[in-house]
């Protein structure tokens, strides 16, 4: 028991070094924010903002651009996040648990989708959208996104409903549920995890996107968060990149993920308590 | 393009299981995938096609600002085919993408094991940490990195300098493609790992403590309880994740682009996904380009045939 | 505005002319050009894409206001950021619904869109926009053969920016032509106090060498491009330019253009510092000293001051200019607001205000006041005076393609890194020949 005891000793430092080294571009990036030019600009860098200012967030926020595209991301990650979860859950029960035809065409086409680069599509996606006039719209851009997202979050849901014992729903069966009843009772509490992961991630694909965004969202005030954080860092004082400027930029634009991921982990401790059957 | 965009060719049900273990064959699964194969076919169908069709179509900025497209059969595949700039992006790209995902799999599962394994406030701390790193975006990411390893001022020379005692002051990163796709892989993994950790050790929370017990009361070792019990339990999880690594890491394009974004661009530092775009957006030649993506794809599926054939499989036995 | 024409002699000309038609500048009426049409045309809702944000916001709120006079529609503004720019005019344009319908493109990217007829012939309004008084290397890079398509927007020019108290302190005189330049440099680095920034993959200064020799990155035979980076004239420049980088240089080889508008700060270098830099005239906005109120450079003409590149002989050398065009969407359903749009920016009170913000006016009967604007410490006239050298990319189709591949970053590196420049240049002339015609 000892030993035990002082490989979790020795395992906890192990992370606590693990987590200094995953955790240091983030804090270079908030470190560089609160710096002047000048500071940052010396050959020798300033490693703690003693003498910070707030005249980087200042720019950012008088950057007209910032608060309409917050929005945007906002509304459309929102949308597409919600939509894409309830379709994903559905398919991926329906895949997991049933054998039907056509399954397997619709496995491999889940797959084949993510297969495809998406580079060379754009000027398709771009004609499709103009054609019904979605174009710098929030549901034109959701759409595609909810299609890039949807297969991806089947996929994964997939494993997470095959690894919940069928006995536990069939069992609930027995006692009187319907298929979709003890779906919803039993395997579905116990997706919490799988359900965060895998949403997490498709909100941190949307979240992230600017190639597409950038065909066509062409209107200023539709631009989304990463097209402006990118034309920001490209544009600032004519080719010259404001560091300052643009890790103050990058700690706004991190910030919404970051409370929406300590909300997410809040509900997977909940989902995992509350679905804590014994196998 | 139908099999692609259509998730129903007759006949493809053939080698589904003689016994199904669902006696009744009920339409509930078909109403469960109705909302996610209409989003597909909207959001998909349109752009696949047409993708399809003009890779066989002389296709360039000419014919996007309205000139006709002619159909010129396999031309493009075979300009692609034969284009030795091609193979050596595909052949890097494959190098890169088996490495990442190698990297970045290992480590998240050493993670997530490690998590499990910890006490519960360090275990806080790493997915804390986690967290903020993943929760970055990528275009704060790369231009974080780039700011990190800037070769004037640049915290990363520095501190080999100072501390290492190397002579790094204004060593460029980014410009020997090696060192330019090193340091993609570092921010890619970097990036990746959380996302990978948090699943695994998702899946780990599945094994309960009394099977883990009872594994401990039999006399398995760690490595034998790690292998014999853990590992079959999350293994659905680890065989998604690991192909999605692949998948990832063979299309990645955002942090590619960004990083030449903020210097080095040309051909020595493109991977497939940057390839594509440059030969579409960038070089206008979007018959080519289509052409190139769907090769990549076949690509993608013959690398990973096997690897999906015996995931179908075991499905149907599951 | 015929191929044929050089842009040397056209902007000596339009130098040397003092036009009367700036003196109406502050009148509140709209200038004749301005007004001239639009009878009783219906008012329309019009479009224009701007390239990044170096458009002042006041000269935007000029274009709408003025618009909303002479048309009675509304203009809507966007800003496509430089990396978008491309990809979002390649979807756009051709499609007459969502198209722009005015949008300004990058000066080198002009010729790949005017070729495949994305913009509309602006022939018959040429000379009512400015004529031959517009910057002619642009005008025919937005041109196909006689028919114009798309016309200057703005021109910035290259001078080097150098630090008095170094030249001082070395005990060397601005150099008068382009050898002496290299000598100069080479001096200073000798002494350690300092040297010329010369990033090694900063192309676009470092071409002046290849110009100044009569070299070119490409000729046109009439019917199609060829690479001509291999001529005995190029090379020659090219050798110049190696011998700069090893003997007077104190940058990277693989440095680029980013670094070259702050290089001659104070601290930029560890070591020798940097003595001078080529860059483009708006780098003013980045040289100076720094100031802790503003958190600004300043810039201070006791210890910055700007000179042009030397010629092999003397005079000026000819350095690239940068810069965009505008064109009138080929696809628009607003011709008329469109135009009525276009003879606003080529307006006298609109060009007026290019020069006064510092950018070069398309159209060069406002070059002095461009040159003469105070805020930018002489450093516009000298630009002037080089931008009256100043040379375009080849007005190719292909070209886009060769920038995309990053060719000639690759050339200039690997001749600052000490390799044989002939060979290299027959390398480099392959790749293009390659793409350059498409």
């Amino acid at each position: 028991m000892r030993a035990k005891k002082l490989g979790r000793g020795v395992g906890a430092l192990v992370a606590v070094a693990l987590a200094a080294i995953w955790a240091f571009p983030v804090y270079w990036m908030i470190n560089t924010s609160f710096q002047t030019p000048a500071s940052i600009n010396r050959l020798t860098p300033t490693f703690f903002p003693t003498n910070g200012t707030l005249g980087n967030y200042q720019a950012v926020l008088d950057d007209n651009g910032f608060l309409s595209a917050l929005g945007m991301s906002l509304t459309v990650t929102a949308l597409v996040l919600v939509v894409c979860v309830a379709f994903a859950t559905l398919a991926s029960f329906a895949i997991a648990r049933f054998r039907f035809r056509s399954r397997k065409a619709f496995v491999l086409t889940v797959i084949l989708v993510q297969m495809l680069p998406a580079e060379a599509m754009f000027i398709a996606q771009y004609k499709m959208l103009a054609s019904v006039s979605l174009l710098n719209s929030v549901l034109g851009v959701s759409i595609i996104y909810l299609a890039m997202v949807v297969p991806f979050t089947t996929w994964m849901l997939r494993g997470f409903v095959a690894g919940v014992p069928v006995d536990l729903e069939e069992s609930a069966m027995i006692d009187g549920c319907t298929r979709m009843g003890a779906f919803r009772r039993i395997t579905f509490p116990l997706l919490a995890p799988g359900l965060v992961a895998s949403g997490v991630f498709a909100f941190v694909q949307v979240w992230n996107e600017f190639a597409l965004a950038s065909i066509i969202l062409t209107e200023n005030e539709k631009a989304t968060l990463p097209l402006w954080l990118r034309d920001f860092a490209q544009t600032s004082n004519l080719g010259v990149t404001e560091w300052g400027e643009v890790m103050a930029g990058s700690v706004l634009v991190a910030i919404p993920v970051i409370v929406f991921f300590m909300i997410v982990q809040g509900r997977m401790a909940q989902g995992l308590v509350g679905g804590a059957v014994k196998g | 393009m139908t099999t692609l965009a259509a998730p129903a060719p007759p006949g493809a049900d053939r080698t589904a299981p003689a016994k199904p273990r669902r006696r009744r064959r009920s339409s509930l699964p078909y109403w469960l995938i109705i909302p996610a194969v209409a989003t597909l076919l909207i959001g998909m169908g349109y752009p696949v096609a047409w993708q399809i069709i003009n890779s066989f179509k002389e296709y360039g900025l000419a014919q996007q600002f309205g000139q006709p497209a002619e159909f010129i059969g396999l031309d493009n595949y075979i300009a692609l085919l034969t284009s030795a700039q091609f193979w050596i992006i595909t052949a890097r790209s494959l190098a890169f993408m088996a490495l990442t995902a190698l990297i970045t799999m290992t480590i998240g599962i050493a993670f997530a094991l490690l998590m499990k394994a910890i006490p519960a406030w360090s275990r806080i701390v790493l997915q804390v940490a986690m967290l903020l790193a993943w929760s970055m975006p990528i275009v704060a990411q790369m231009t974080v990195a780039n700011w990190l390893i800037d070769d004037r001022n640049g915290v990363v020379n520095y501190v080999l300098t100072e501390v290492f005692g190397m002579d790094m002051l204004g060593h460029n990163w980014l410009i020997q493609p090696l060192s330019f796709f090193g340091v993609a892989m570092t921010i890619i993994v970097w990036a990746s790992v959380p996302f990978v950790a948090f699943s695994v050790y998702a899946g780990l929370t599945q094994v309960s403590e009394e099977v883990m017990e009872a594994a401990q009361l039999d006399g398995a070792g760690r490595f034998q309880t790690l292998r014999l019990i853990i590992m079959p339990i999350i293994r659905p999880v680890l065989v998604i994740l690991l192909l999605l690594q692949l998948i990832w890491d063979l299309r990645v394009f955002a942090q590619i682009q960004l990083l030449q974004d903020f210097g080095a661009a040309g051909e020595r530092y493109d991977l497939l996904g940057t390839y594509i775009y440059g030969l579409g957006i960038g070089q206008g030649q979007f018959g080519m380009a289509s052409a190139a993506a769907m090769v990549v794809m076949l690509l993608t599926l013959g690398v990973s045939w096997g690897y999906v054939r015996s995931m179908l499989k075991e499905d149907e036995q599951s | 505005m015929k191929k044929t024409m050089l842009s040397a002699t056209a902007f000596a000309a339009a130098g040397a002319l003092a036009l009367a038609g700036c003196s109406s500048a502050g009148d509140d009426e709209p200038t004749s050009t301005a007004t001239s049409t639009s009878d009783e045309s219906t008012p329309q809702d019009i479009t224009l894409w701007l390239a990044g944000t170096d458009t002042p916001d006041a000269l935007i709120d000029y274009l709408k206001t003025e618009y909303a006079d002479v048309n009675g529609g509304s203009l809507t503004v966007e800003q496509i950021g430089w990396g978008d720019l491309i990809s979002s005019l390649t979807t756009a344009l051709p499609d007459s619904a969502n198209t722009p319908d005015v949008a300004e493109v990058g000066n080198t990217q002009a010729a790949t869109f005017t070729t495949v007829g994305a913009f509309m012939d602006l022939t018959d309004y040429y000379d009512e926009l400015g004529g031959d008084s517009l910057l002619p290397g642009f005008v025919e890079a937005g041109s196909i053969g006689d028919q114009v398509y798309a016309l200057p927007y703005y021109f910035g020019s290259r001078a080097v920016f150098y630090r008095k108290d170094i030249y001082a302190a070395a005990g060397v005189e601005v150099p008068s032509t382009l050898a002496e330049y290299t000598e100069v440099n080479a001096a200073m680095k000798d002494q350690g106090v300092g040297g010329a920034y010369l990033a090694g993959r900063d192309w676009r200064s470092g071409i002046s060498w290849i110009f100044a020799n009569g070299g070119d990155i490409a000729t046109y035979d009439g019917s199609s491009w060829t690479g001509s980076l291999s001529s005995p004239e190029s090379i020659e420049g090219m050798e110049q330019w190696q011998t700069l980088f090893q003997t007077g240089n104190v940058a990277q080889p693989t440095d680029d253009d980013t670094t070259t508008y702050s290089a001659i700060n104070d601290e930029f270098l560890p070591g020798t510092p940097a003595s001078s830099t080529l860059a483009p005239s708006w780098a003013t906005w980045t040289l100076g000293d720094y100031d802790e109120e503003t958190e600004g450079y300043v810039w201070n003409p006791e210890t910055f001051g700007v000179y042009a590149l030397p010629g092999v002989d003397g005079g000026t050398a000819p350095v690239f200019a940068g810069g965009s065009n505008i064109g009138v969407s080929a696809a628009t359903q607003n011709v008329e607001g469109s135009m009525d749009l276009m003879r606003i920016i080529f307006s006298d009170e609109y060009q007026t205000m290019l020069a006064e913000n510092g950018m070069g006016p398309a159209n060069l009967d406002f070059a002095d006041i461009y040159a003469e604007n105070s805020y930018f410490e002489g450093v516009n006239a000298v630009a002037l005076e080089a931008a009256s050298n100043a040379k375009l990319t080849p007005a190719a189709a292909g070209w886009a393609s060769i920038e995309e591949a990053g060719i000639m970053e690759d050339y200039f590196q690997a001749v600052a890194e000490g390799g044989d420049v002939a060979a290299l240049a027959a390398e480099a002339d392959a790749k293009i020949n390659e793409l350059i015609n498409g």
